[in-house]
């Protein structure tokens, strides 16, 4: 076979394989986005396609956009929290050696080997003795909370990534660490940045359990919550239509952001090849 | 920086910490005494109160909810929680010992819950009220703990056997006539049955216990036996009547009659195969006969038979109660009241066709209008509502042994060894501290 | 005195974080440890019961089986999720027109939720709802409907390993992306040079180089398993006939069904002392592999 025809056998045959699979991946959001538009007995959209389902999403409880309002506050709450704690943190693991150094690293690591239901009920709790109870700020700092060990990961080998003679040289021009960080440092890091805001607000804006048993006030509760509420009826019966409504509300705006966004965290992993 | 701040450091973060652990250990710990309410001559002042429901129950909480706002100073505030998460929810709260002024519970768990203490002794109050014999007493009993009683009846869902009268007449069936024997439902679905295509003689909840526990039960209570015993603590399924009873079902899905399909329903969809019209009879929820009207079905009702006749339900729904912590138990009585009372039970809950608790008003104008809800309140006479402190975690709960039990009488290789066996393992659940 | 200034600066950056870990982490963490040491009831006061909550484990036959099947389903999802993200990595590595539009396409399932994934699958995968079996009806992969969720242990197994693969592949293909591409060209260059093969060059600098980056993936796909429960309560129920029950579902069980926090707290404490073990001897091999003497 000469060489152009193999090469373009091997061409065709990625393309398929990739294409297969990338279908693969997007049918069942797909077939969401369908489900949600689809006449089916029983559900707010009976007859022929049409967004009924919707109709019923918008009404329901305290009606859609307070439930997105909630949502929002909260997702802004802890991608600015996390981003603003991870980053000095991960500028503190990079360039500082101070006592506890390992040990904090360690804790913050261990947020991820510890099942999320254990934690609920101190949490809690906890949030009831800080006066945080039923509120959107407390459900804001757990989900943080529990960002923080990826965050601060990240964070710690974007700046571990970029040479440390940056800083120095900074330094000698008489620039105090704060200002190195924000003026020098933060433009070395931005992907990084980037890839811990986004991965804090896909978390913070899709969680069900946390807010579910964090906030009681129904008109504080996030847009997961009482999509769950609303497909579940009566003994058994389900309105799958409006589960599959609100899936595609929610992820609209996370494939929006996800595909704007796409060239600043792909890169952001890549600063600093992993270490340990 | 003060230079002071790494010599203490060590220490202070752990004085505190150790501080904060002590404090919020003890906080936890320490039984809240619910607080008196201030004596307030009417207890509708404008008070704020707090409910939470499961999401099965919204549409009658809302309804009662929003007529008490409309009519009353007081306002209730109502969180609908998921039904699948609500005891999680309870739990938590009660952990933090934040739980709402008011709180409704499936009617089989308010043994564990009052057992827990998580509900007010409100039996003076109950007591107090002049229709107290009228309430419906499988409520009331599940409410009751040593003597006292914590909760009232909210809403009722019974189990009863629903027919589908176009399929009924398409395979040669009187459709006014629905099966008064579960033999006889049998010899219906088979001949259901055989009409083809994907039509299914009947169908059950064959992976959910609870399911299991609302269709089947009725027909060893029709038949004159027992589950278990009055306290909950011994099992009785190796008894004849549940071994009668779970034989027709077993050789209902050996033939193919029930529905295949849905030997593997955990639950969420056992509803929805009947409401598809494609199913010809079986036990269903009452509360759902509005939603498979409005599907276009033309369905007959009859009350859950024993294997050769009797008739009897599962009385299930919901009771709702005043928390251990709350601290505006006048004002939340006054809800409680107030939703047992004449003007809430007929012209809220009847109007809007769903049963209600009171057993002095079931001649209302509205009931009386369907003659399939007469039949359905006629039977709340024969039904039971079995009593467990630890229901949930025995018949509910996937992992416990009820399920297991069920679904090796009706799909194992041995009826009896499934039985026998199982009893041990559930009599084992309900007595386990 | 240098140097000093400099550990106190770093204090003061890491403040913020040691806050929130010692606050919203440490603290009810240390309360969980509290807790599995007495009979905790909702409300009221708790009595100290030490050891009988450890005790109790070891009388729990839901527990063991959760053990073995938790570990078991670790050790599967583990190769197929990081066969499934290593291959794709390697598919979208090398530029070339529309592989940004196949990343996005595989990353994407990470816009949803994993309670709301779960869910979505439960539809998606229903035997009589779901699209799943009239399509595969259609194309004769199979004539009769499949219960992919329920039909048996293996079909529950294998449709939860297929709700995690379709959730997490993309992440993970990620993560090891940008690994692959922090290789050197000049390193494939050099042996391209001297000689070397396609599958050479794979296993002799993608694989070594690419060490530290798969022991990360593996430690976080390990732990994420051996902590599953949201696909397994929602989506399988822990069924049928509780052969996907993981220990965090006993967990879950013991304090929201059976109501009994001591118990549920000790159990939590076993499965994290575990974990810790477990991460600690990973992170060491990580370590190793990455100290520059090794490389």
């Amino acid at each position: 076979m000469r060489a152009s025809t193999r090469r373009l056998g091997a061409r065709t045959g990625y393309y398929t394989t990739t294409t297969a699979l990338a279908i693969l991946f997007l049918f069942p959001l797909v077939w969401a986005g369908w489900a949600s538009v689809k006449p089916t007995p029983g559900s707010g959209q009976t007859v022929g396609y049409g967004l009924g389902n919707f109709a019923n999403l918008w009404n329901y409880g305290q009606g859609l956009p307070t439930y997105l309002l909630n949502s929002v506050v909260v997702a802004v709450l802890s991608v600015i929290g996390t981003v603003v704690v991870s980053t000095l943190g991960g500028y503190a693991f990079a360039r500082f050696r101070f006592r506890g150094h390992d040990l904090l690293f360690l804790a913050t690591l261990a947020i991820l080997m510890v099942p999320y239901p254990t934690l609920l009920i101190p949490l809690y709790v906890l949030l009831g003795w800080l006066g945080l109870q039923n509120s959107l700020v407390g459900l804001a700092l757990v989900l943080m909370m529990f960002q923080l060990p990826f965050a601060v990961f990240i964070m710690r080998n974007s700046f571990e990534a970029v040479p440390r003679e940056l800083d120095e040289a900074a330094m000698l021009d008489g620039c105090s660490s704060f200002a190195v960080l924000t003026r020098i440092l933060l433009h070395a890091v931005r992907p990084g940045l980037v890839t811990v805001g986004l991965f804090a607000f896909l978390a913070s804006w899709s969680d069900f359990v946390v807010p579910l048993i964090l906030i009681s006030a129904p008109d504080k509760l996030p847009l997961p919550v009482a999509v769950v509420s609303m497909q579940q009826r009566v003994f058994g019966s389900i309105d799958y239509s409006v589960l599959e409504a609100g899936v595609v509300v929610l992820a609209v705006p996370c494939i929006f952001l996800f595909l704007v966004l796409q060239r600043g965290y792909v890169r952001g992993f890549m600063s600093g090849s992993l270490r340990g | 920086m003060s230079k002071l701040w790494p010599r203490f450091h060590c220490s202070r973060a752990a004085l505190i910490g150790a501080a904060a652990l002590a404090t919020m250990a003890s906080g936890i710990a320490g039984c809240d005494k619910s607080k008196e309410a201030k004596p307030s001559g009417n207890p509708d002042d404008g008070t704020k109160l707090t409910l939470w429901t499961r999401a099965a129950t919204e549409a009658q909480s809302k309804l009662l909810v929003e007529a008490y706002n409309a009519s009353h100073k007081n306002k209730v505030e109502l969180t609908v929680v998921p039904t699948d998460n609500y005891a999680q929810k309870i739990a938590t709260a009660a952990g933090g010992k934040a739980l709402p002024d008011l709180f409704a519970a499936d009617v089989i768990f308010a043994p564990n819950y009052t057992s827990k203490h998580l509900f007010l002794d409100i039996t003076a109050r109950i007591d107090a009220l002049p229709f107290k014999d009228s309430l419906a007493p499988a409520h009331i009993k599940l409410g009751t703990y040593q003597g006292k009683k914590y909760a009232v009846p909210h809403t009722l869902d019974l189990s009863v056997l629903f027919w589908n009268k176009d399929l009924y007449a398409k395979a040669g069936l009187d459709p006014e006539k629905g099966p008064t024997t579960l033999k006889e439902m049998a010899e219906h679905a088979k001949k259901i049955q055989a009409l083809g295509g994907d039509i299914a003689g009947t169908t059950m909840g064959g992976n959910c216990g609870g399911c299991g526990v609302f269709a089947l039960w009725p027909s060893v209570w029709a038949a004159g036996g027992e589950v278990m015993n009055a306290e909950g603590t011994l099992a009785t399924l190796d008894s004849k009547p549940v071994k009668d009873m779970l034989a027709i079902w077993r050789q209902l899905y050996a033939d193919g009659i029930a529905q295949p399909g849905s030997k593997d329903e955990q639950g969420p969809t056992w509803v929805g195969r009947f409401q598809s019209g494609k199913v010809g009879v079986g036990p269903m929820p009452s509360t759902t006969l509005a939603m498979m009207d409005a599907a276009g079905l033309k369905v007959g009702v009859i009350a859950i038979p024993g294997p050769d006749g009797g008739q009897s339900t599962f009385v299930g729904g919901d009771v709702v109660g005043i928390s251990a912590t709350s601290t505006h138990v006048d004002a939340a009585w006054d809800f409680l009241a107030w939703s047992l009372s004449e003007v809430a039970q007929v012209e809220v809950l009847a109007k809007h066709k769903d049963l209600i608790a009171r057993t002095d008003l079931t001649e209302n104008k509205y009931s009386a209008a369907d003659p399939r809800v007469v039949t359905t309140l006629k039977v709340i006479a024969q039904g039971r509502t079995p009593f467990a402190l630890n229901f949930n975690q025995t018949f509910n709960d996937p992992q416990g042994p009820w399920l297991g039990t069920m679904r090796g009488a009706l799909f194992g290789p041995d009826l009896d060894q499934a039985l026998a066996e199982g009893n041990a393992k559930v009599t084992a659940s309900l007595t386990q501290k | 005195m240098r140097r000093d200034r400099r550990r106190l600066v770093g204090m003061a950056y890491a403040t913020p974080l040691a806050v929130i870990v010692a606050v919203l982490f440490l603290v009810p963490l240390g309360l969980v440890l509290w807790m599995s040491l007495h009979e905790w009831p909702l409300l009221g006061e708790p009595t100290l019961n030490l050891p009988d909550n450890y005790t109790a484990i070891a009388h729990n036959p839901l527990f063991f089986d959760a053990v073995w099947f938790t570990l078991t389903y670790t050790i599967i999802v583990t190769i197929v999720l990081f066969a499934a993200a290593f291959g794709l990595a390697l598919l979208v590595q090398r530029h070339r027109p529309g592989v940004g539009l196949f990343r996005t396409a595989f990353f994407l399932p990470g816009a949803v939720g994993f309670a709301t994934a779960s869910l979505l699958f439960y539809g998606l995968l229903s035997r009589d709802l779901g699209p799943l079996n009239p399509i595969l009806s259609a194309l004769g992969v199979i004539d009769k409907p499949v219960s992919w969720i329920s039909g048996s242990p293996k079909l529950a197994m294998g449709s939860s390993i297929g709700l995690v693969v379709w959730r997490f592949a993309g992440f993970n293909m990620l993560i090891l992306l940008t690994g692959l591409q922090a290789i050197p060209e000049d390193v494939y260059e050099a042996a391209r040079m001297d000689g070397a093969g396609r599958w050479q060059q794979f296993l002799r600098i993608t694989l070594p180089l690419l060490r530290p980056t798969i022991a990360l993936v593996l430690i976080l796909m390990v732990t994420g398993s051996l902590l599953a429960f949201d696909q397994f309560y929602i989506l399988t129920n822990g069924g049928p006939d509780n052969s996907t029950t993981s220990v965090v579902m006993v967990i879950v069980r013991e304090a929201f069904t059976r109501f009994d926090l001591g118990s549920a707290a000790a159990v939590s404490v076993v499965v994290l002392a575990t974990l810790i073990l477990f991460n600690a001897m990973q992170l060491q091999m990580l370590r190793r592999g990455d100290r520059p003497e090794d490389r």
